[in-house]
Protein backbone atom coordinates (compact mmCIF):
# COMPACT_ATOMS: atom_id res chain seq x y z
CA UNK A 1 0.00 0.00 0.00
CA UNK A 2 2.83 2.40 0.77
CA UNK A 3 4.14 1.96 -2.78
CA UNK A 4 0.89 3.20 -4.30
CA UNK A 5 0.58 5.93 -1.65
CA UNK A 6 4.06 7.25 -2.39
CA UNK A 7 3.35 7.16 -6.12
CA UNK A 8 0.01 8.96 -5.69
CA UNK A 9 1.50 11.67 -3.47
CA UNK A 10 4.19 12.31 -6.07
CA UNK A 11 1.58 12.44 -8.82
CA UNK A 12 -0.60 14.90 -6.91
CA UNK A 13 2.34 16.90 -5.65
CA UNK A 14 3.05 18.64 -8.91
CA UNK A 15 4.06 22.25 -8.40
CA UNK A 16 1.14 23.89 -10.21
CA UNK A 17 -1.42 21.77 -8.40
CA UNK A 18 0.05 22.49 -4.97
CA UNK A 19 0.27 26.18 -5.80
CA UNK A 20 -3.38 26.20 -6.81
CA UNK A 21 -4.40 24.37 -3.64
CA UNK A 22 -2.41 26.69 -1.38
CA UNK A 23 -3.66 29.79 -3.21
CA UNK A 24 -7.27 28.64 -2.86
CA UNK A 25 -6.78 27.83 0.82
CA UNK A 26 -5.10 31.18 1.45
CA UNK A 27 -7.89 33.18 -0.19
CA UNK A 28 -10.38 33.11 2.73
CA UNK A 29 -7.54 33.63 5.21
CA UNK A 30 -6.43 36.73 3.36
CA UNK A 31 -9.99 37.98 3.07
CA UNK A 32 -10.59 37.47 6.79
CA UNK A 33 -7.36 39.25 7.63
CA UNK A 34 -8.33 42.15 5.40
CA UNK A 35 -11.77 42.46 6.95
CA UNK A 36 -10.39 42.12 10.44
CA UNK A 37 -7.74 44.75 9.89
CA UNK A 38 -10.04 47.24 8.22
CA UNK A 39 -13.17 46.65 10.28
CA UNK A 40 -14.09 49.70 12.22
CA UNK A 41 -17.85 49.32 12.40
CA UNK A 42 -20.33 46.49 12.91
CA UNK A 43 -21.16 45.70 9.28
CA UNK A 44 -19.40 42.36 9.64
CA UNK A 45 -21.05 40.57 12.53
CA UNK A 46 -20.87 37.02 13.81
CA UNK A 47 -23.64 35.88 11.49
CA UNK A 48 -21.86 37.32 8.46
CA UNK A 49 -18.58 35.73 9.49
CA UNK A 50 -20.14 32.30 10.04
CA UNK A 51 -22.64 32.24 7.20
CA UNK A 52 -20.72 34.03 4.47
CA UNK A 53 -17.01 33.59 5.16
CA UNK A 54 -16.93 30.24 6.89
CA UNK A 55 -19.89 28.50 5.30
CA UNK A 56 -20.57 30.33 2.03
CA UNK A 57 -16.94 30.70 0.95
CA UNK A 58 -14.86 28.09 2.78
CA UNK A 59 -17.16 25.12 3.28
CA UNK A 60 -19.34 25.57 0.22
CA UNK A 61 -16.76 26.60 -2.37
CA UNK A 62 -13.05 26.50 -1.46
CA UNK A 63 -12.97 23.19 0.38
CA UNK A 64 -14.91 21.20 -2.24
CA UNK A 65 -12.92 22.75 -5.10
CA UNK A 66 -9.60 21.89 -3.43
CA UNK A 67 -10.72 18.29 -2.96
CA UNK A 68 -12.04 18.13 -6.53
CA UNK A 69 -8.70 19.31 -7.89
CA UNK A 70 -6.81 16.66 -5.94
CA UNK A 71 -9.16 13.70 -5.67
CA UNK A 72 -10.43 13.55 -9.24
CA UNK A 73 -6.81 13.48 -10.39
CA UNK A 74 -5.91 10.63 -8.07
CA UNK A 75 -7.21 7.99 -10.48
CA UNK A 76 -8.16 10.39 -13.25
CA UNK A 77 -4.58 10.96 -14.38
CA UNK A 78 -4.01 7.24 -14.77
CA UNK A 79 -7.28 6.69 -16.61
CA UNK A 80 -6.43 9.55 -18.95
CA UNK A 81 -2.79 8.53 -19.48
CA UNK A 82 -3.68 4.84 -19.75
CA UNK A 83 -1.22 4.00 -17.00
CA UNK A 84 -3.77 2.37 -14.70
CA UNK A 85 -2.80 -1.10 -15.93
CA UNK A 86 0.59 -0.61 -14.25
CA UNK A 87 -1.30 -0.82 -10.95
CA UNK A 88 -4.20 -3.13 -11.71
CA UNK A 89 -2.21 -5.89 -13.43
CA UNK A 90 -0.27 -6.57 -10.27
CA UNK A 91 -1.00 -9.16 -7.60
CA UNK A 92 -2.48 -6.55 -5.29
CA UNK A 93 -6.01 -6.55 -3.85
CA UNK A 94 -8.17 -3.86 -5.38
CA UNK A 95 -8.83 -2.24 -2.00
CA UNK A 96 -5.09 -1.91 -1.46
CA UNK A 97 -5.00 0.17 -4.63
CA UNK A 98 -8.16 2.17 -3.84
CA UNK A 99 -7.22 3.02 -0.25
CA UNK A 100 -3.92 4.82 -0.92
CA UNK A 101 -5.46 6.46 -3.97
CA UNK A 102 -8.15 7.95 -1.71
CA UNK A 103 -5.75 8.68 1.14
CA UNK A 104 -3.27 10.68 -0.96
CA UNK A 105 -5.62 13.58 -1.81
CA UNK A 106 -6.90 13.60 1.77
CA UNK A 107 -3.36 13.76 3.16
CA UNK A 108 -2.85 16.97 1.16
CA UNK A 109 -6.32 18.52 1.22
CA UNK A 110 -7.25 17.64 4.82
CA UNK A 111 -4.44 19.46 6.68
CA UNK A 112 -4.33 22.36 4.22
CA UNK A 113 -8.05 23.03 4.59
CA UNK A 114 -8.03 22.41 8.34
CA UNK A 115 -5.28 24.97 8.71
CA UNK A 116 -7.14 27.37 6.43
CA UNK A 117 -10.36 27.05 8.45
CA UNK A 118 -8.51 27.27 11.75
CA UNK A 119 -6.63 30.36 10.58
CA UNK A 120 -9.85 32.04 9.48
CA UNK A 121 -11.40 31.42 12.90
CA UNK A 122 -8.23 32.46 14.71
CA UNK A 123 -8.05 35.74 12.82
CA UNK A 124 -11.79 36.37 12.83
CA UNK A 125 -12.43 35.30 16.40
CA UNK A 126 -9.20 36.26 18.08
CA UNK A 127 -9.04 39.74 16.71
CA UNK A 128 -5.28 39.39 16.33
CA UNK A 129 -5.20 41.69 13.32
CA UNK A 130 -7.68 44.21 14.60
CA UNK A 131 -11.35 43.78 15.33
CA UNK A 132 -13.09 40.51 16.19
CA UNK A 133 -15.37 39.42 13.38
CA UNK A 134 -17.07 36.76 15.44
CA UNK A 135 -17.87 36.80 19.14
CA UNK A 136 -16.30 33.79 20.79
CA UNK A 137 -15.99 32.87 24.44
CA UNK A 138 -13.45 30.19 23.64
CA UNK A 139 -11.40 30.81 20.50
CA UNK A 140 -9.48 27.56 21.02
CA UNK A 141 -12.68 25.54 20.89
CA UNK A 142 -13.86 27.46 17.83
CA UNK A 143 -10.56 26.74 16.08
CA UNK A 144 -10.86 23.05 16.99
CA UNK A 145 -14.43 22.96 15.65
CA UNK A 146 -13.36 24.57 12.37
CA UNK A 147 -10.40 22.21 11.96
CA UNK A 148 -12.37 19.04 12.71
CA UNK A 149 -15.22 20.19 10.51
CA UNK A 150 -12.84 20.84 7.60
CA UNK A 151 -11.11 17.50 8.06
CA UNK A 152 -14.34 15.51 8.06
CA UNK A 153 -15.69 17.38 5.04
CA UNK A 154 -12.39 16.83 3.22
CA UNK A 155 -12.60 13.10 3.99
CA UNK A 156 -16.13 12.83 2.62
CA UNK A 157 -15.47 14.93 -0.49
CA UNK A 158 -12.23 13.05 -1.14
CA UNK A 159 -14.05 9.72 -1.08
CA UNK A 160 -16.70 11.00 -3.50
CA UNK A 161 -14.31 12.62 -5.96
CA UNK A 162 -11.78 9.79 -5.92
CA UNK A 163 -14.58 7.51 -7.04
CA UNK A 164 -15.65 10.07 -9.65
CA UNK A 165 -12.11 10.23 -11.06
CA UNK A 166 -12.33 6.51 -11.73
CA UNK A 167 -15.94 6.11 -12.74
CA UNK A 168 -16.99 9.35 -14.44
CA UNK A 169 -15.51 10.37 -17.76
CA UNK A 170 -15.61 14.12 -17.00
CA UNK A 171 -14.93 13.94 -13.30
CA UNK A 172 -13.97 17.60 -12.89
CA UNK A 173 -17.22 18.80 -14.47
CA UNK A 174 -19.15 16.23 -12.45
CA UNK A 175 -17.50 17.48 -9.26
CA UNK A 176 -18.27 21.12 -9.94
CA UNK A 177 -21.84 20.30 -10.88
CA UNK A 178 -22.25 18.24 -7.74
CA UNK A 179 -20.84 20.98 -5.51
CA UNK A 180 -22.73 23.91 -6.98
CA UNK A 181 -26.03 22.23 -7.80
CA UNK A 182 -26.42 19.60 -5.10
CA UNK A 183 -24.45 21.05 -2.20
CA UNK A 184 -24.96 24.69 -3.16
CA UNK A 185 -28.58 24.83 -4.25
CA UNK A 186 -30.62 21.68 -3.65
CA UNK A 187 -29.56 20.93 -0.09
CA UNK A 188 -29.67 24.59 0.85
CA UNK A 189 -33.27 25.07 -0.09
CA UNK A 190 -34.68 21.61 0.56
CA UNK A 191 -34.27 20.95 4.27
CA UNK A 192 -35.04 17.23 4.08
CA UNK A 193 -32.12 16.38 1.82
CA UNK A 194 -29.58 18.01 4.14
CA UNK A 195 -29.08 14.57 5.61
CA UNK A 196 -27.40 13.73 2.28
CA UNK A 197 -25.16 16.78 2.15
CA UNK A 198 -21.47 16.86 3.04
CA UNK A 199 -21.69 20.61 3.58
CA UNK A 200 -24.53 20.05 6.08
CA UNK A 201 -22.41 17.46 7.89
CA UNK A 202 -19.51 19.92 8.18
CA UNK A 203 -21.76 22.71 9.51
CA UNK A 204 -23.37 20.33 11.99
CA UNK A 205 -19.95 19.32 13.29
CA UNK A 206 -18.89 22.96 13.50
CA UNK A 207 -22.00 23.87 15.44
CA UNK A 208 -21.95 20.65 17.45
CA UNK A 209 -18.46 21.26 18.81
CA UNK A 210 -18.86 24.99 19.42
CA UNK A 211 -22.53 25.97 19.40
CA UNK A 212 -21.79 29.23 21.15
CA UNK A 213 -19.44 30.78 18.58
CA UNK A 214 -21.35 29.45 15.59
CA UNK A 215 -24.84 29.91 16.98
CA UNK A 216 -26.01 31.61 13.76
CA UNK A 217 -26.01 28.15 12.19
CA UNK A 218 -28.80 27.10 14.57
CA UNK A 219 -31.96 26.26 12.74
CA UNK A 220 -30.27 25.10 9.55
CA UNK A 221 -28.00 22.34 10.79
CA UNK A 222 -28.80 18.69 11.25
CA UNK A 223 -28.11 16.80 14.47
CA UNK A 224 -24.44 16.11 15.28
CA UNK A 225 -24.82 12.29 15.52
CA UNK A 226 -26.58 12.25 12.16
CA UNK A 227 -23.72 14.26 10.68
CA UNK A 228 -21.07 11.93 12.08
CA UNK A 229 -22.93 8.88 10.79
CA UNK A 230 -23.41 10.64 7.46
CA UNK A 231 -19.68 11.28 7.04
CA UNK A 232 -18.84 7.68 7.95
CA UNK A 233 -21.46 6.32 5.54
CA UNK A 234 -20.33 8.57 2.67
CA UNK A 235 -16.66 7.71 3.14
CA UNK A 236 -17.36 3.96 3.44
CA UNK A 237 -19.90 3.85 0.61
CA UNK A 238 -17.77 5.71 -1.91
CA UNK A 239 -14.67 3.74 -0.93
CA UNK A 240 -16.55 0.50 -1.59
CA UNK A 241 -17.88 1.91 -4.86
CA UNK A 242 -14.30 2.74 -5.87
CA UNK A 243 -13.14 -0.80 -5.10
CA UNK A 244 -16.11 -2.20 -7.01
CA UNK A 245 -15.42 0.05 -9.98
CA UNK A 246 -11.79 -0.99 -9.98
CA UNK A 247 -12.81 -4.63 -10.08
CA UNK A 248 -15.45 -4.29 -12.76
CA UNK A 249 -14.20 -1.62 -15.12
CA UNK A 250 -12.41 -2.19 -18.38
CA UNK A 251 -8.99 -0.69 -17.77
CA UNK A 252 -7.97 1.44 -20.75
CA UNK B 1 -6.81 -24.49 -32.38
CA UNK B 2 -3.57 -24.55 -30.41
CA UNK B 3 -0.84 -22.51 -32.02
CA UNK B 4 1.96 -24.59 -30.63
CA UNK B 5 2.63 -28.14 -29.71
CA UNK B 6 3.05 -27.65 -25.94
CA UNK B 7 0.45 -27.24 -23.20
CA UNK B 8 -2.19 -24.58 -23.39
CA UNK B 9 -1.22 -21.32 -21.68
CA UNK B 10 -3.95 -19.12 -23.10
CA UNK B 11 -7.41 -20.49 -23.74
CA UNK B 12 -9.80 -18.09 -25.42
CA UNK B 13 -13.28 -19.60 -25.57
CA UNK B 14 -15.82 -18.06 -27.94
CA UNK B 15 -14.98 -14.60 -26.75
CA UNK B 16 -16.80 -11.52 -27.99
CA UNK B 17 -16.53 -7.93 -26.94
CA UNK B 18 -18.84 -5.16 -27.97
CA UNK B 19 -19.15 -1.50 -27.07
CA UNK B 20 -22.74 -0.43 -27.68
CA UNK B 21 -23.44 -1.42 -31.27
CA UNK B 22 -19.78 -1.79 -32.18
CA UNK B 23 -18.42 -5.32 -32.13
CA UNK B 24 -14.70 -5.17 -31.40
CA UNK B 25 -14.10 -8.91 -31.08
CA UNK B 26 -16.49 -11.44 -32.54
CA UNK B 27 -16.67 -15.06 -31.34
CA UNK B 28 -12.94 -15.65 -31.17
CA UNK B 29 -11.63 -19.01 -29.97
CA UNK B 30 -7.93 -19.75 -29.76
CA UNK B 31 -5.47 -21.72 -27.70
CA UNK B 32 -1.88 -20.63 -27.36
CA UNK B 33 0.98 -22.64 -25.92
CA UNK B 34 4.59 -21.95 -25.00
CA UNK B 35 6.77 -20.22 -27.57
CA UNK B 36 6.19 -17.04 -29.49
CA UNK B 37 2.85 -16.44 -31.13
CA UNK B 38 2.15 -13.39 -33.22
CA UNK B 39 -1.21 -11.66 -33.00
CA UNK B 40 -1.49 -10.01 -36.39
CA UNK B 41 -4.04 -7.79 -37.97
CA UNK B 42 -4.58 -4.30 -39.31
CA UNK B 43 -5.28 -1.37 -37.02
CA UNK B 44 -8.79 -1.68 -35.64
CA UNK B 45 -8.89 -5.44 -36.10
CA UNK B 46 -9.47 -6.04 -32.39
CA UNK B 47 -5.96 -7.14 -31.40
CA UNK B 48 -5.63 -4.78 -28.44
CA UNK B 49 -9.13 -5.58 -27.21
CA UNK B 50 -8.35 -9.31 -27.37
CA UNK B 51 -5.02 -8.80 -25.59
CA UNK B 52 -6.76 -6.75 -22.90
CA UNK B 53 -9.23 -9.57 -22.36
CA UNK B 54 -6.40 -12.12 -22.20
CA UNK B 55 -4.61 -9.93 -19.65
CA UNK B 56 -7.77 -9.50 -17.59
CA UNK B 57 -7.97 -5.76 -18.18
CA UNK B 58 -11.27 -6.01 -20.02
CA UNK B 59 -14.21 -8.29 -19.38
CA UNK B 60 -15.53 -10.25 -22.36
CA UNK B 61 -19.11 -9.42 -23.28
CA UNK B 62 -19.48 -13.12 -23.99
CA UNK B 63 -17.24 -16.15 -23.65
CA UNK B 64 -14.37 -16.86 -21.30
CA UNK B 65 -10.60 -16.43 -21.15
CA UNK B 66 -8.28 -18.68 -19.17
CA UNK B 67 -4.63 -17.90 -18.68
CA UNK B 68 -2.30 -20.47 -17.16
CA UNK B 69 -5.37 -22.58 -16.43
CA UNK B 70 -7.27 -19.97 -14.42
CA UNK B 71 -9.89 -17.35 -15.22
CA UNK B 72 -7.86 -14.23 -15.70
CA UNK B 73 -10.43 -11.53 -14.97
CA UNK B 74 -10.36 -10.09 -11.43
CA UNK B 75 -7.77 -12.64 -10.34
CA UNK B 76 -4.90 -10.58 -8.83
CA UNK B 77 -2.89 -13.59 -7.53
CA UNK B 78 -2.60 -14.82 -11.13
CA UNK B 79 -1.00 -11.54 -12.21
CA UNK B 80 2.13 -12.61 -10.34
CA UNK B 81 2.75 -15.00 -13.27
CA UNK B 82 1.85 -12.62 -16.09
CA UNK B 83 3.74 -9.76 -17.70
CA UNK B 84 1.87 -7.24 -19.83
CA UNK B 85 3.20 -4.41 -21.89
CA UNK B 86 0.38 -2.14 -23.04
CA UNK B 87 0.31 -0.40 -26.39
CA UNK B 88 0.04 3.03 -24.78
CA UNK B 89 3.40 4.75 -24.55
CA UNK B 90 2.55 6.46 -21.29
CA UNK B 91 4.74 5.93 -18.27
CA UNK B 92 4.96 7.75 -14.95
CA UNK B 93 7.06 10.61 -16.25
CA UNK B 94 8.22 11.76 -12.82
CA UNK B 95 9.78 8.38 -12.04
CA UNK B 96 13.23 7.40 -13.20
CA UNK B 97 13.60 4.36 -15.42
CA UNK B 98 14.73 2.41 -12.40
CA UNK B 99 11.93 3.81 -10.26
CA UNK B 100 9.39 2.76 -12.86
CA UNK B 101 10.66 -0.83 -12.88
CA UNK B 102 11.00 -0.82 -9.07
CA UNK B 103 7.35 0.19 -8.82
CA UNK B 104 6.40 -2.93 -10.79
CA UNK B 105 8.73 -5.10 -8.70
CA UNK B 106 7.35 -3.78 -5.40
CA UNK B 107 3.77 -4.28 -6.52
CA UNK B 108 4.67 -7.84 -7.51
CA UNK B 109 5.91 -8.31 -3.95
CA UNK B 110 9.47 -9.14 -5.02
CA UNK B 111 11.92 -9.11 -2.12
CA UNK B 112 14.61 -8.00 -2.49
CA UNK B 113 13.69 -5.65 -5.29
CA UNK B 114 17.21 -4.80 -6.47
CA UNK B 115 18.40 -7.91 -8.34
CA UNK B 116 15.28 -8.49 -10.49
CA UNK B 117 15.11 -4.76 -11.31
CA UNK B 118 18.76 -4.70 -12.37
CA UNK B 119 18.27 -7.87 -14.40
CA UNK B 120 15.23 -6.45 -16.21
CA UNK B 121 17.00 -3.15 -16.93
CA UNK B 122 20.04 -5.03 -18.19
CA UNK B 123 17.87 -7.22 -20.42
CA UNK B 124 16.37 -4.24 -22.22
CA UNK B 125 19.60 -2.24 -22.27
CA UNK B 126 18.55 0.57 -19.95
CA UNK B 127 21.12 0.11 -17.20
CA UNK B 128 23.09 3.19 -18.14
CA UNK B 129 20.11 5.52 -18.32
CA UNK B 130 18.15 4.07 -15.39
CA UNK B 131 18.68 7.21 -13.30
CA UNK B 132 16.98 9.53 -15.78
CA UNK B 133 13.32 10.49 -15.46
CA UNK B 134 11.22 8.51 -17.92
CA UNK B 135 9.61 11.78 -18.92
CA UNK B 136 12.89 12.68 -20.62
CA UNK B 137 13.22 9.32 -22.40
CA UNK B 138 12.87 8.91 -26.13
CA UNK B 139 9.97 6.85 -27.44
CA UNK B 140 12.19 3.79 -27.86
CA UNK B 141 13.58 4.14 -24.33
CA UNK B 142 10.10 4.41 -22.87
CA UNK B 143 9.20 1.31 -24.85
CA UNK B 144 12.10 -0.56 -23.28
CA UNK B 145 11.29 0.72 -19.79
CA UNK B 146 7.76 -0.63 -20.19
CA UNK B 147 9.17 -3.94 -21.39
CA UNK B 148 11.50 -4.09 -18.37
CA UNK B 149 8.50 -3.50 -16.06
CA UNK B 150 6.70 -6.38 -17.79
CA UNK B 151 9.73 -8.66 -17.40
CA UNK B 152 10.66 -7.86 -13.80
CA UNK B 153 8.58 -10.68 -12.30
CA UNK B 154 10.04 -13.23 -14.76
CA UNK B 155 6.55 -14.02 -16.08
CA UNK B 156 5.42 -17.38 -17.41
CA UNK B 157 3.13 -15.55 -19.80
CA UNK B 158 4.23 -12.36 -21.50
CA UNK B 159 1.71 -10.28 -23.42
CA UNK B 160 3.19 -7.56 -25.61
CA UNK B 161 0.98 -5.08 -27.42
CA UNK B 162 2.83 -3.59 -30.38
CA UNK B 163 6.19 -3.73 -28.55
CA UNK B 164 8.25 -2.89 -31.60
CA UNK B 165 6.50 0.28 -32.65
CA UNK B 166 8.74 3.30 -32.23
CA UNK B 167 11.91 1.28 -31.90
CA UNK B 168 14.90 1.60 -34.17
CA UNK B 169 16.24 -1.47 -36.03
CA UNK B 170 18.85 -2.23 -33.37
CA UNK B 171 16.33 -1.98 -30.54
CA UNK B 172 13.93 -4.12 -32.55
CA UNK B 173 16.51 -6.88 -32.83
CA UNK B 174 17.22 -6.64 -29.09
CA UNK B 175 13.56 -6.91 -28.16
CA UNK B 176 13.12 -9.81 -30.57
CA UNK B 177 16.10 -11.48 -28.88
CA UNK B 178 14.43 -11.02 -25.49
CA UNK B 179 11.33 -12.76 -26.83
CA UNK B 180 13.41 -15.62 -28.22
CA UNK B 181 15.25 -16.10 -24.93
CA UNK B 182 12.00 -16.25 -23.00
CA UNK B 183 10.52 -18.71 -25.49
CA UNK B 184 13.60 -20.91 -25.28
CA UNK B 185 12.94 -21.17 -21.53
CA UNK B 186 9.46 -22.54 -22.18
CA UNK B 187 7.65 -19.25 -21.60
CA UNK B 188 4.66 -18.13 -23.63
CA UNK B 189 5.00 -14.87 -25.50
CA UNK B 190 2.01 -13.41 -27.33
CA UNK B 191 3.05 -10.39 -29.35
CA UNK B 192 0.71 -8.20 -31.34
CA UNK B 193 1.64 -6.22 -34.41
CA UNK B 194 0.11 -4.81 -37.54
CA UNK B 195 3.33 -5.42 -39.42
CA UNK B 196 3.93 -8.97 -40.58
CA UNK B 197 7.68 -8.63 -40.96
CA UNK B 198 8.07 -7.62 -37.33
CA UNK B 199 6.51 -10.81 -36.13
CA UNK B 200 7.38 -13.44 -38.70
CA UNK B 201 11.07 -13.35 -37.81
CA UNK B 202 10.32 -14.46 -34.25
CA UNK B 203 6.95 -16.20 -34.31
CA UNK B 204 6.32 -19.60 -35.81
CA UNK B 205 2.65 -19.35 -35.12
CA UNK B 206 0.17 -16.60 -35.61
CA UNK B 207 -3.35 -15.56 -34.79
CA UNK B 208 -4.59 -13.42 -37.65
CA UNK B 209 -7.40 -11.05 -36.75
CA UNK B 210 -9.44 -9.14 -39.25
CA UNK B 211 -12.49 -7.01 -38.44
CA UNK B 212 -12.84 -8.50 -34.96
CA UNK B 213 -12.72 -12.08 -36.15
CA UNK B 214 -10.01 -14.67 -36.11
CA UNK B 215 -9.28 -15.04 -39.83
CA UNK B 216 -6.60 -17.67 -39.41
CA UNK B 217 -4.48 -19.29 -36.74
CA UNK B 218 -1.63 -21.75 -36.59
CA UNK B 219 1.66 -22.15 -38.38
CA UNK B 220 2.50 -19.13 -40.50
CA UNK B 221 3.85 -21.08 -43.50
CA UNK B 222 0.82 -23.37 -43.54
CA UNK B 223 -1.53 -20.38 -43.44
CA UNK B 224 0.25 -18.77 -46.36
CA UNK B 225 -0.18 -21.95 -48.40
CA UNK B 226 -3.78 -22.37 -47.42
CA UNK B 227 -4.62 -18.80 -48.31
CA UNK B 228 -2.89 -19.09 -51.64
CA UNK B 229 -5.21 -21.98 -52.50
CA UNK B 230 -8.41 -20.12 -51.70
CA UNK B 231 -10.38 -18.51 -54.50
CA UNK B 232 -10.85 -14.78 -54.16
CA UNK B 233 -13.32 -12.41 -55.77
CA UNK B 234 -11.52 -9.40 -57.14
CA UNK B 235 -13.00 -6.33 -58.80
CA UNK B 236 -11.01 -4.63 -61.52
CA UNK B 237 -11.93 -1.09 -62.56
CA UNK B 238 -10.25 -0.16 -65.83
CA UNK B 239 -10.61 1.69 -69.14
CA UNK B 240 -12.25 -1.21 -71.00
CA UNK B 241 -13.67 -4.08 -69.00
CA UNK B 242 -14.51 -6.22 -72.06
CA UNK B 243 -10.98 -6.11 -73.48
CA UNK B 244 -9.53 -6.76 -70.03
CA UNK B 245 -11.93 -9.69 -69.49
CA UNK B 246 -10.83 -11.25 -72.77
CA UNK B 247 -7.21 -10.99 -71.70
CA UNK B 248 -7.78 -12.26 -68.16
CA UNK B 249 -9.78 -15.33 -69.11
CA UNK B 250 -6.68 -16.78 -70.73
CA UNK B 251 -4.75 -16.78 -67.43
CA UNK B 252 -4.44 -20.03 -65.49
CA UNK B 253 -4.91 -18.20 -62.21
CA UNK B 254 -8.30 -16.83 -63.23
CA UNK B 255 -11.32 -19.11 -62.91
CA UNK B 256 -14.10 -16.91 -64.19
CA UNK B 257 -14.70 -13.32 -65.23
CA UNK B 258 -17.95 -11.36 -65.05
CA UNK B 259 -18.24 -8.01 -66.79
CA UNK B 260 -20.21 -5.70 -64.49
CA UNK B 261 -20.29 -2.68 -66.79
CA UNK B 262 -18.06 -0.91 -69.33
CA UNK B 263 -15.38 -0.09 -66.80
CA UNK B 264 -15.73 -2.78 -64.14
CA UNK B 265 -15.38 -6.55 -64.01
CA UNK B 266 -15.30 -9.15 -61.24
CA UNK B 267 -13.08 -12.20 -61.44
CA UNK B 268 -12.45 -15.30 -59.39
CA UNK B 269 -8.83 -16.24 -58.83
CA UNK B 270 -7.04 -18.86 -56.77
CA UNK B 271 -3.74 -17.03 -56.86
CA UNK B 272 -3.56 -13.41 -55.91
CA UNK B 273 0.20 -13.42 -56.41
CA UNK B 274 -0.12 -14.63 -60.04
CA UNK B 275 -2.86 -12.09 -60.67
CA UNK B 276 -0.72 -9.32 -59.24
CA UNK B 277 2.10 -10.23 -61.61
CA UNK B 278 -0.06 -10.61 -64.70
CA UNK B 279 -2.58 -7.81 -64.43
CA UNK B 280 -0.26 -4.82 -65.01
CA UNK B 281 1.47 -6.66 -67.88
CA UNK B 282 -1.85 -7.44 -69.61
CA UNK B 283 -3.06 -3.88 -69.15
CA UNK B 284 0.13 -2.52 -70.64
CA UNK B 285 0.06 -4.91 -73.61
CA UNK B 286 -3.51 -3.95 -74.47
CA UNK B 287 -3.12 -0.30 -73.60
CA UNK B 288 -5.89 -0.41 -70.98
CA UNK B 289 -5.74 1.98 -68.05
CA UNK B 290 -6.12 0.35 -64.65
CA UNK B 291 -7.96 2.47 -62.09
CA UNK B 292 -8.55 0.15 -59.17
CA UNK B 293 -8.04 -3.47 -58.14
CA UNK B 294 -9.80 -4.53 -54.98
CA UNK B 295 -10.67 -7.67 -53.11
CA UNK B 296 -14.41 -7.77 -52.49
CA UNK B 297 -14.23 -9.46 -49.12
CA UNK B 298 -12.91 -7.04 -46.51
CA UNK B 299 -11.35 -9.78 -44.47
CA UNK B 300 -9.65 -11.29 -47.47
CA UNK B 301 -8.38 -7.90 -48.50
CA UNK B 302 -6.63 -7.65 -45.20
CA UNK B 303 -5.36 -11.18 -45.51
CA UNK B 304 -3.94 -10.25 -48.88
CA UNK B 305 -2.29 -7.30 -47.30
CA UNK B 306 -0.69 -9.26 -44.55
CA UNK B 307 0.14 -12.56 -46.03
CA UNK B 308 0.49 -12.06 -49.75
CA UNK B 309 1.50 -8.49 -50.32
CA UNK B 310 3.43 -8.46 -47.07
CA UNK B 311 2.35 -5.01 -45.99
Amino acid sequence: MTTVLRLSLRQLGSRWRLLLVVALAALPVGLTALLSASQGDDSVDSAFFTNVLLDGLLMAVILPIVTIVLATASFGNEVEDRTLSYLTLRPVSRWLIALPKALAPFIIAGPVMAVSCAAVVLIGGGGILGSELVASDNVGLAILAAGVSALTAAAAYTAIFTWAGLAVSRALAFGLLYVFVWEGVVTTFLGGVRYFSVRAYSLAILNGIDGSTFESLEGRVIELPAAVVGVVVVVAAFFLLTVRQLRRMDVP
Amino acid sequence: MTTSGGGVTIDVRSVSKWYGNVVAVNEVSARVGPGITGLLGPNGAGKTTLLHMIAGLAAPSDGEVLALGEPVRDNPPLYRRIGFMPESESVYGMLTGRGFVELAAELHGLDPVGPPVERALETVGLSETQGRATGTYSRGMRQRARLAAALVNDPELLLLDEPLSGTDPRQRIEIQDVMRRLASRGRTVLVSSHILEEVEVVADNILLMVAGKLAASGNLAAIREKLDERPYHVRVVCGSSRSMAAALIGLDAVGSVTVDDESSLTLLTDSIAALQRSLPRLAKERDIRLFRVEALDESLESVFGYLVEGR
